[in-house]
């Protein structure tokens, strides 16, 4: 009686379906860096410019003010101008200690990047003019006679990019050479607010 | 096609935005530097001659181009409106400052003074020549009188002092040399005045003079310890007339030494 009972219950029961869910491919980014813009951008800094070497005996560090301008050709890899000017105090210690200097320079650069998120790091390096405004130097016997020559270097920083797919901002070193101020190199170090069109 | 022209348009604003920096950065500060003739320009060993501490001077003298000839025309007719002579280098136009540095090389403390005389392109002043002039007829030490002095300094063992002599000094300066050279001022009067507070002498000189600015300077040093002086002049010349390595002719005035009436 009791198997007919049992018998009777289960062939009533409808057929049992398991609910299949598939598992995701991968988690959710956000926020996601293929959205951030990339190609044309600009870049607006300020920081500071040190010499070393023999012309740092006589110039002072200074505030220095920039831009660059570039583009993403890849999203690792970019070309870009840079223009940067400082202004410096002669050091003391010399007839001139006091008098001002400014430095006007243009470069073109690469820069290398990779990306972790919304965090970046970034090497760059390149070529260009660096122009003096005055013969400071060349009356304190440091450099011959001229006011531009070539500088060669270059850097690395590290870059933050907010939840606006325009901007991010980052801090960045460089070290150049001055080819025509003998045995003189310069440390640029700077922060930016970077705006990708 | 509009989303690209607004990017441009940012991109072109930005680039706007940025370029008065460089431009304005660039007309801030853009004299030019001469050094003394040697290193060190003037040294003394602090042994009095005659009773008097040592001295030594030197100087150097600006090199300036020829006016061109439209700016020949134009000096020409300024003079003739003006009715007297227009100098060629002018002291609105031409801005001279000058730093020192006295560095005391000897064992003991001493005094050390500065007297910058010079030359615009009508009259030499030479503070030698005016103590020699005013020293005639008597014993007396002799008496200096810059065009421009600078206050004397104790300076000890070992130390250095550096300084500087300001535009609106060599501005005073090139007042006091014109209204002598061109304009009959008593030398001894507008030297020791300042003009802006006490312009007695100045009556002869026109409200609207020209005034040159110094082609010439000329440095001499006095301590009475061994010590040492360098110096550069600065320029900031507004309007290009420094000599430079191109086809222009060298401007070569002939000014007349300042010689005071005996007295």
């Amino acid at each position: 009686m009791a198997a007919l009972a049992t018998s009777w219950l289960l062939a009533g029961a409808s057929v049992a379906r398991a609910q299949v869910t598939a598992e995701p491919t991968s988690a959710v980014v956000f926020p996601d860096p293929n959205k951030f813009a990339h190609g044309l951008y600009t870049e607006g800094e300020i920081g500071a410019v040190a010499f070393f070497g023999k012309a740092g005996e006589f110039v002072s560090p200074g505030f220095a003010i920039g831009a660059h301008v570039g583009y993403d050709i890849f999203r690792w890899l970019a070309l870009q101008a840079h223009f940067l000017g400082s202004t410096h105090q002669i050091a003391d210690g010399n007839v001139l200690s006091g008098q001002l200097l400014q430095t006007y320079q243009g470069t073109i650069e690469g820069k290398l990047t990779l990306r972790f998120g919304q965090t970046s790091i970034f090497g760059e390096g390149g070529v260009g003019l660096a122009r003096l405004s005055t013969n400071a130097l060349y009356a304190l016997a440091v450099e011959p006679r001229y006011r531009v020559g070539f500088t060669a270097g270059g850097g690395a920083g590290a870059d933050y990019h907010s939840l606006s797919r325009h901007f991010s901002l980052g801090i960045r070193g460089d070290y150049l050479l001055m080819t025509n101020l003998s045995g003189s190199q310069e440390l640029m170090a700077t922060t930016y607010l970077r705006y990708t069109f | 096609m509009p989303e690209v022209m607004t990017r441009l348009g940012r991109f072109a604003l930005a680039l706007t935005a940025l370029a008065p920096l460089g431009l304005g950065c660039q007309d801030l500060n853009t004299p030019i530097y001469f050094p003394s003739p040697a290193m060190p320009a003037l040294a003394v060993d602090g042994m009095p001659v005659m009773n008097n501490p040592p001295r030594a001077e030197n100087g150097l003298t600006l090199r300036f181009r020829d006016p061109t000839k439209t700016e020949r025309q134009t000096l020409d007719m300024q003079t003739q409106s003006l009715g007297f002579d227009v100098p060629w280098i002018q002291r609105d136009h031409v801005h001279i400052e000058m730093t020192y540095e006295v560095t005391n090389t000897g064992s003991t403390p001493g005094m050390w003074n500065i007297g910058i005389d010079g030359a615009n392109e009508y009259t030499k002043y030479d503070e030698n020549i005016v103590a020699m002039v005013l020293g005639q007829g008597n014993n007396d030490a002799p008496q200096y009188i810059p065009l421009i002095p600078v206050t004397p300094q104790l300076l000890g063992p070992g130390q250095t002092v550096t300084g500087t002599v300001r535009e609106d000094d060599f501005d005073e300066a090139e007042l006091d040399l014109d209204a002598m050279g061109r304009w009959m001022a008593p030398f001894n009067a507008v030297l020791i005045n300042n003009s802006q507070v006490n312009p007695i002498g100045l009556s002869m000189v026109p409200p609207n003079v020209v005034i040159p600015a110094l082609i010439e300077i000329d440095v001499n040093f006095t301590a009475d310890a061994a010590m040492s002086c360098t110096y550069a002049i600065r320029v900031r010349d507004d309007d290009d007339q420094l000599l430079h390595d191109t086809i222009d002719t060298l401007f070569s005035p002939t000014p007349a030494l300042f010689v005071p009436a005996a007295m």
